[in-house]
């Protein structure tokens, strides 16, 4: 049995796949204590841990600790001269008009960021040398001054030649050998010194936490009988084995989301979709990812709490579009719709708890696209007449009916989705037309049709469970390093050799952590460069097949480059005028865990009932089906109201549905 | 002016697409462009206009140049009137003295055509890095606007005919030091507008032209409602601010600012009578420079953040000041330091509005925008780095000012230490860092400024510079106390020689160059500042500059 568990912020998910028998748990997390929710969700489904032999996690630990600033006592050790360089950040604001801006705050504050004699230059020759004796002495003088549980040592250059970061852990190993200690070259070898130190001390500040974390979990399972593999969930997509967390922790980052994207590509591409974007539509916001030949987009950098992380992840954009969402009028007099939630608690009007405020699950509710009947996730009903009665101010100010009210509101909220999607699609060159929409979460399949027909997305694939798709993400997803370097390298006659040689070294270095980790099986590599015009200071992804890179020369290379540029920006190029470089390299390396298991839903019988909805600007009568009872493989022409445990999906008029052999439902324009 | 109704949903969606339209094309022009100017400091903006060149949506990059892109706009349609543009056409103008600002920022419009009819304009400006003049990248002694550089007065070109190889790129290319940098920023500036296009022609496509031209003209009316209504909330009054420049950068006379502010009704008039007379070194304001620093104040102090500037939020605004003074100088004044005298204009503006909304408003802060440019020729030609920095902001009512950051007309990023390690052989940053105690005292206090310290690793660097606040201090507001001077000094075989705040001076090797830029002044008497952030600042090593 693979058994995939979740711990989001106010659920914790399961999925366990046996064969074909297929189950589902949803419990409520337990935020201080987030393995007690884990487990709980185990009992709840009734595992025996003793037949497990695949369990993923993914949780909000390394999220909440640097949220709620509980992470480790840190110390921040860099080059003498540059301390501060946590505080100074970009010099740039967010907010242009902010006259009280504050900038993000670091979790190390500046007692606690120290100096070390040392510099290398940017081609890694050292420029002044790392004084053994000196720097010991100054290392007890560090560790003495402050109760410091973890150390990130962050110096000037390291990507380019890591060896004095590499002297000062031995020398932070032999003083203290419990201390936590995380070097920039082991998290990111890419230059920018204050996105790479951000990322190293987050990485340094998170380690202990996850560290207690994953042992007292790991310990939990093996008093039930665990003798199976335990993974984690990285925000890169795929997991490792828990062992690698001792390394490099960050990567456990937003993992919630990333396995949600996975859980849609594996579940999709079993009905031979593999162009999508995902949407992940929650109760306080929407996740948005574009994946491409199977292959989710992945970006070099992100970041938490406005602070810079420099290390592969899914390129997800997120809104604050969400049900919960607050529906109101700006003092422009414009309808708008978010990003404020209501959150879950007062929650939207509909929930009975004290919330006045519309927000877009009581537009739902009010147009009758959610049904009061309908238990959203959790067991509570809903209270229609107090959603209506929230949107009546709105819907006197414009001088429109409520339930026409309601469905501006959820137009608005489309809009927000879709300009989310365009972010990742049309502004980074990809057209949304050769994409099929694939929603999930509570709220995404509601709205999929609408932002669909927006885009002139012609298809729609919604996956069974719906509202658990990341814990079925966990267990479909595979093990995923990555390995990246800042390397320059000027394109000519010997770039391309040079480009091999690199990659090898690179392949070499994961094949290495592979073993390490006891990860067996056949590796899968994607190979991608960052380039740009010599000048340039920002690098468009050049991604290269295997057989790219065997026939590379250089004017292929160029060739590659030129269409990745001409890609995001059009008109631009150097006209000519300017030579190309290549900046960094990544290496993602992948092994399936073993064979892909399908996310089932039980059929079960029942006929249609009959439902009022307001669609498409009038009252209508739509049908109503439990999702287990749909007829497979017949198509069902719209309007459709289609309910699950989890959600609820809309098949507007114009639209027509059809769940196929793999069960998701398809729904596609044109009837 | 009720133009076509637009349905309320429709314009939402509209003018949601407009506004991240022209976020778009700004992200892009960042992202392809070469100088480090552009690229690292965000010194920049792109805006799509509407067919009369009222500005409907702006990429928020650089208050000051969000502003006054429809001034700069007008005198190009006076020259080719729009109607006459025909596909590929741009205009351009950088004459300070025909609606630009200073020489360095090149404007470029292109216009947006659907079905052959025009329906607005994408629009960028840049910062370049060199555009020729008496020296590389700044020429501080300039004393006429012609030693500064190549002035574009506005005109029509044709992209096809005259750039690309054609007749204005060669004229360019051959009067710029650094033309692979200047020339690849000029095309990530077409390549903007053309992204602008490209996306307003899709609004076209999808809700037809007559629609999106509706809707621009409500999304102006909806920010001047906005604004209007911001306005509203504030007390009416006369109001009246002032301060002043350290000097001209050849004498040592401060220049007075003042303003005077009156708030009526749902309309803002600020006058800057009284100011300081025109003068012969680089700091004179062109009056589109001194409307976008009154305005960029107005807005920050009375209204909510979220209000998409366009010409719809300037409407209440209306800015006067005399000619021939320091905020509207007679051509041919050189112009290139101008942000030093619109900074002031902020901070006349600021102070005037402390006395009517003492809550919204921040104590001085640096304020200054600190030009460091180090350039060397060397055997391939020149090479020439250019920072601009910031330093500590005011405090407000709510907290401490910003520490280290750049000053509010500007939102300029700095350049990676590894970066200029890679770049730039002939120096070699040795520290960067908060400069302690420069943050002047208060319940809140200023933020600070910081230090940076450039070793000469070559002989014959040029060091050129323009700032400010070198000799007058920000002042603090109910009885904050004032920030730290900046300053800057060599380290010359043991010997410290002092810089003026605007200067050029040769650098040998082994030099060291200290720029020390200064904090902001506090919010409210020192004596009540909490127990908790004195701890705070004192085990953070922040300390108190000591109250004078």
């Amino acid at each position: 049995m693979r058994v995939g568990v979740e711990v989001g912020g106010t659920f914790t998910d399961l999925v366990a796949i046996d064969g074909e028998t297929v189950t589902v748990a949803k419990v409520a997390s337990t935020p201080a204590r987030p393995d007690e929710g884990a487990l709980a969700a185990l009992e709840a489904a009734t595992i025996l841990l003793g037949g497990v032999e695949d369990l993923v996690h993914g949780s909000t630990v390394a999220t909440n600790a640097i949220l709620e600033r509980k992470g480790a006592p840190t110390a921040f050790v860099t080059t003498a001269g540059f301390r501060d360089i946590l505080a100074l950040q970009r010099h740039s604001r967010r907010s242009i008009y902010d006259l009280a801006y504050a900038k993000p705050e670091p979790v190390v504050r500046r007692r606690d960021c120290h100096e070390i004699e040392e510099r290398m230059g940017p081609d890694g020759a050292v420029v002044a040398a790392l004084d053994i004796a000196a720097a010991e002495a100054r290392l007890r003088a560090i560790l003495d001054g402050g109760d410091y549980r973890a150390v990130a040592v962050c110096l000037l250059n390291a990507y380019a030649n890591p060896a004095h970061e590499m002297q000062l852990a031995e020398l932070l190993a032999k003083i203290d050998p419990g201390l936590s200690v995380t070097c920039s070259h082991d998290v990111t070898r890419e230059f920018r010194e204050y996105e790479r130190a951000s990322t190293t001390t987050l990485a340094a500040y998170v380690q202990p936490v996850i560290d207690s974390y994953l042992s007292r979990f790991e310990a939990s399972l093996g008093e039930r009988a665990f003798a199976g593999r335990f993974s984690v969930m990285q925000s890169n997509g795929g997991r490792l084995p828990a062992a690698a967390m001792g390394r490099n922790a960050i990567t456990s980052l937003f993992s919630g989301p990333a396995a949600g994207v996975i859980g849609a590509v594996r579940q999709a591409g079993l009905s031979g979709y593999r162009d999508l974007i995902t949407l992940d539509m929650g109760g306080t916001s929407t996740d948005v990812c574009l994946v491409a030949d199977g292959q989710p987009a992945i970006s070099g950098e992100t970041e938490v709490d406005g602070l810079p992380i420099r290390t592969p992840v899914l390129d997800i954009v997120t809104v604050g579009a969400g049900g919960g969402s607050i529906i109101w009028v700006d003092d422009g007099g414009m309808l708008r719709a978010g990003p404020r939630s209501a959150g879950a608690d007062p929650g939207p009007a509909c929930y009975g708890k004290g919330g006045t405020q519309a927000t877009v699950t009581d537009a739902h509710l009010t147009r009758g696209t959610i049904r009061a009947e309908a238990r959203l996730g959790g067991h509570m009903t809903l209270d229609a007449a107090a959603a209506e009665a929230s949107l009546g101010p709105l819907a006197e100010r414009f001088e429109r009916g409520r339930e026409e009210i309601a469905a501006d509101a959820i137009r608005v909220a489309d809009a927000n989705i879709v300009r989310a999607i365009q972010l990742v699609s049309t502004e980074r060159g990809r057209d949304p037309r050769d994409y099929a929409l694939v929603p999930f979460g509570g709220a995404g399949p509601l709205h999929a049709a609408a932002v669909a027909a927006e885009l002139d997305i012609a298809t729609v694939v919604v996956p069974p469970n719906a509202g658990v798709l990341s814990a079925y993400g966990l267990l479909a997803s595979d093990y995923v390093t990555y390995e990246t370097r800042t390397r320059r390298i000027m394109v000519d006659g010997d770039a391309a050799d040079q480009v091999r040689a690199v990659f090898q070294e690179l392949g070499q270095a994961a094949d290495d952590r592979f073993a390490a980790l006891g990860v067996t099986g056949d590796v899968d590599y994607s190979h991608t460069l960052e380039m740009r015009y010599v000048g340039q200071a920002f690098e468009v992804p050049v991604p290269l097949t295997a057989a790219d890179l065997d026939a590379l020369d250089e004017a292929s290379l160029l060739a590659h480059f030129d269409t990745a540029h001409h890609r995001v920006f059009e008109f631009g190029g150097s006209g000519g005028l300017a030579r190309a470089e290549i900046v960094s390299f990544r290496l993602g390396s992948a092994v399936s865990p073993g064979t892909l298991p399908a996310l089932r839903e039980a059929a079960q019988g029942g006929t249609a009932t009959e439902v009022e909805i307001f669609d498409a600007g009038a009252r209508t009568t739509a049908a109503l089906w439990l999702r287990a009872a749909l007829p497979r493989g017949e198509w069902l022409d719209g309007p459709l109201l289609v309910e699950d445990v989890t959600s609820t999906i809309l098949v507007p008029a114009g639209w027509r549905a059809r769940v196929d052999e793999c069960d998701n439902l398809v729904m596609q324009k044109g009837t | 002016m009720e133009s076509m109704r637009v349905d309320p949903v429709d314009q939402a969606v509209i003018s949601q697409a407009l506004v991240a339209a022209a976020r778009e094309m700004g992200v892009k022009l960042v992202r392809s462009a070469y100088s480090p100017v552009v690229r690292e400091a965000n010194d920049c903006a792109a805006a799509l206009l509407d067919r009369h060149g009222n500005v409907i949506a702006q990429a928020e990059l650089i208050p000051m140049q969000l502003g006054p892109i429809g001034t700069t706009f007008r005198p190009c349609a006076e020259v080719v009137p729009p109607e006459e543009l025909v596909e590929g056409d741009f205009y351009i103008n950088n004459d300070p003295y025909q609606g630009g600002q200073h020489l360095q920022d090149v404007f470029l419009f292109s216009p947006i055509f659907h079905e052959g009819v025009l329906v607005g304009f994408g629009a960028t400006v840049a910062h370049h890095l060199d555009l020729g003049g008496g020296a590389p990248g700044l020429n501080p002694e300039a004393s006429d606007v012609h030693q500064e550089g190549i002035i574009f007065p506005p005109s029509r070109y044709n992209l096809a005919r005259d750039w690309n190889g054609g007749p204005l790129e060669r004229l360019v290319r051959a009067n710029i030091r650094v033309p692979e940098e200047t020339i690849g920023d000029f095309n990530a500036q077409f390549a903007a507008n053309g992204m602008g296009a490209k996306r307003v022609e899709e609004l076209c496509r999808r809700f037809g032209a007559e629609t999106v031209m509706a809707a621009m003209d409500n999304l102006l009316d909806y920010s001047e409602r906005r604004m209007r209504q911001s306005v509203r909330e504030a007390p009416d009054g006369v109001y009246w601010g002032e301060d002043a420049l350290d000097d001209d950068g050849v004498g040592d006379t401060p220049l007075p600012v003042r303003a005077r502010v009156e708030i009526r009704g749902e309309d803002v008039f600020v006058d800057f009578e009284g100011t300081a007379g025109q003068v012969k070194t680089n700091i004179n304001c062109p009056y589109a420079s001194t409307i976008a620093a009154a305005l960029s104040c107005v807005k920050s102090v009375l209204t909510s953040p979220d209000i998409p500037f366009n010409e719809g939020s300037k409407r209440p605004v209306h800015v006067s000041a005399p000619h021939g003074s320091l905020l509207n100088p007679k051509a041919p004044a050189p112009v290139r330091a101008r942000m030093l005298s619109a900074y002031r204009a902020f901070n006349a503006v600021m102070k005037a509005l402390a006395s009517a909304v003492p809550e919204k408003v921040i104590a001085a802060g640096f304020d200054t925008t600190e030009v460091a440019c180090l350039s060397q020729l060397g055997p391939d030609g020149y090479r020439i780095y250019l920072e601009i920095l910031g330093g500590g902001y005011g405090a407000s009512a709510g907290g401490d000012g910003c520490d280290a950051v750049d000053s509010p007309l500007s939102n300029c990023s700095n350049v990676p230490i590894e970066a200029m390690d890679m770049e730039y052989p002939f120096f070699r940053l040795e520290e960067y860092s908060l400069r302690e105690g420069s943050g002047g005292g208060g319940r809140h206090r200023g933020g600070m400024g910081f230090c940076r310290k450039y070793r000469v690793l070559a002989d014959d660097v040029e060091f050129a510079t323009y700032s400010d606040r070198f000799r007058i201090a920000p002042e603090g507001l109910f009885g904050g106390e004032p920030g730290e001077t900046a300053r800057t000094y060599v380290e010359r075989a043991g010997e410290v020689v002092e810089l003026a705040s605007k200067q050029s001076f040769k650098l040998k090797r082994d030099d060291l160059l200290v720029l020390l830029t200064g904090g902001g002044a506090g919010y409210g008497p020192a004596d009540e500042r909490g127990e908790t952030d004195r701890a705070r600042d004192s085990e953070d090593g922040i300390v108190m500059q000591a109250a004078e």
